[in-house]
């Protein structure tokens, strides 16, 4: 009786042996580069349903299990985390993988300000995010490489690796007014910017006056900053007069690299000029200056 | 806000410095519906260049949880306006895709949300951008109709880029990556 026993059960287990290789399974790499096909190994037998769940697809196909499944490169272009799925009459199998960040091909390139003055250390902020051809942000340290050129200086470049995607960097305007385009490049991907250098606070403020019996007439030097850029035309000007009637005080923008004022004065009165935060020089007028 | 002090001798300034490096999405500050948000805490101990402001963390902290409230809801009822508040550009592209075909699909997925770990490690000069790594501990389940077709329950690691908007700061990319991708 125990041989027979065992007889049935040795061939329940033969039985068994080969439905076991039927069983429902799937294989995929456990990672892919972005947007490659490749394919996924399943194992059992029969009709199932498939599902590929990824950051921003979904496909739901019906396959044959025991055959190779291609996947498209079209369904695998966000990089992250996939998980695919097959489920037939009995039940579901899953597995996952990745889906990695291809070569670099696009720039993200931010620039700011887009004005800054002139001499002012550490001013502009330049970060680069670098990204495959599917947005996907490149992890891997990438080169980039930024170009300064402004003119009347020498153009020169820095190259900084990306962490995690990203590199950036500051620096400096130069003492020269105008222009200062910026070039940020990943391999053949190029992002220029520009920012514009304006003159800085004025510097060595003065004024003329010329008098006459009831008003006065004021008119500035050429106004400046101190690397000798001209303090751009619209800047204001302030001019203020103490006298007898109390303060009175006139704002006039820069033109044409001056600017200029007028005054109706009576007895003695003191006149300032002052540009933003600069204070240029101070006149008497009807007595000792 | 929930602050980790460090007491051991440090001068005052050095204390409220750190004082401002850690903060959670169920502290004070955050929104009348805080009790159901994600736990996240945010530790900006590695940030760089610029350092973050106190108000800046707390809110940061606050969108991201509710970031991930709204993302949880939309794929389990696949509604692609609850991801408006939140998120912009590319994440909000990504997701709403998503959505999309799992309603084409009859598909849903369901979040089960167990909390974030959240490094703040670059906030640009100007401000402009705050890139973050997430240590998310979250349960997925995946339903065809009625159906669970797949489960799972893992650490899943995030890096995310914020950028700030008029009132809040928005989800702009969120990418799963490999534990060993960074660090």
């Amino acid at each position: 009786m125990p041989k027979i026993i065992l007889t049935v059960r040795l061939l329940m287990v033969l039985l068994a042996v080969p439905a076991l290789g039927q069983l429902m399974g799937l294989r995929a790499p456990s990672t892919v580069s972005a947007g490659s096909s490749f394919s996924i190994t399943t194992t059992g037998s029969g009709p199932a349903t498939f599902y590929l769940l990824g950051p921003s697809h979904v496909v739901k196909q019906t396959i044959q299990l025991g055959q190779d499944l291609p996947i498209s490169g079209s369904d695998v272009g966000a990089s992250g985390s996939y998980q695919a799925v097959a489920c037939d009459s009995v039940g579901c199998t899953s597995t996952a993988f990745y889906v990695l960040p291809s070569s670099p091909a696009r720039l993200s390139f931010l620039v700011h300000p887009s004005r800054v003055p002139v001499s002012a250390g550490n001013a502009i902020n330049a970060t680069a995010l670098v990204y495959d051809r599917f947005d996907n942000t490149v992890l891997a340290p990438t080169p980039v490489k930024f170009q300064f050129s402004s003119s009347g200086a020498a153009p020169y470049t820095r190259s900084l690796a990306t962490a995690r995607g990203i590199a950036w960097l500051q620096l400096g305007s130069s003492s020269k007014q105008g222009p200062l385009q910026v070039v940020a490049s990943v391999g053949e991907t190029a992002e220029p910017r520009v920012i514009q250098q304006v003159a800085s606070e004025a510097c060595g403020l003065r004024m003329q006056a010329a008098s006459s019996s009831r008003s006065v007439r004021l008119q500035t030097d050429p106004i400046r900053d101190c690397s000798g850029n001209p303090v751009p035309d619209g800047t204001v000007v302030s001019f203020t007069k103490i006298d007898d009637a109390g303060r009175s005080t006139v704002d006039t923008p820069i033109k044409k690299g001056v600017a200029r004022a007028q005054f109706a004065v009576s007895g003695r009165a003191r006149i300032s000029v002052a540009c933003g935060v600069v204070l240029g020089n101070e006149i008497s007028i009807g007595g000792e200056p | 806000m929930t602050r980790t002090l460090h007491l051991g001798g440090c001068l005052g300034v050095l204390l409220l410095a750190w004082a401002t490096l850690i903060w959670r999405s169920d502290s004070p500050g955050g929104s009348v519906h805080a009790a159901s948000l994600p736990k996240v805490t945010l530790n900006a101990e590695s940030i760089g260049p610029r350092p973050i402001e106190q108000r800046t963390g707390e809110t940061v902290t606050r969108n991201y949880a509710q970031a991930w409230q709204d993302l949880a809801e939309s794929l389990d009822r696949n509604r692609t306006d609850l991801l408006n508040d939140y998120f912009t550009g590319k994440a909000r592209d990504r997701l709403t895709q998503r959505i999309s075909d799992q309603r084409k699909t009859g598909l849903r997925t369901r979040y089960v949300d167990h909390g974030h770990r959240v490094r703040a490690l670059f906030y640009s000069p100007d401000g402009g951008e705050m890139q973050l790594v997430d240590q998310a501990q979250i349960e997925v389940q995946g339903f065809d109709g009625q159906k669970t077709i797949y489960t799972t329950n893992s650490t899943q690691k995030y890096l995310v880029l914020m950028t700030p908007g008029a009132d809040r700061w928005y989800v702009r990319s969120l990418e799963t990556v490999p534990d060993d991708a960074t660090p």
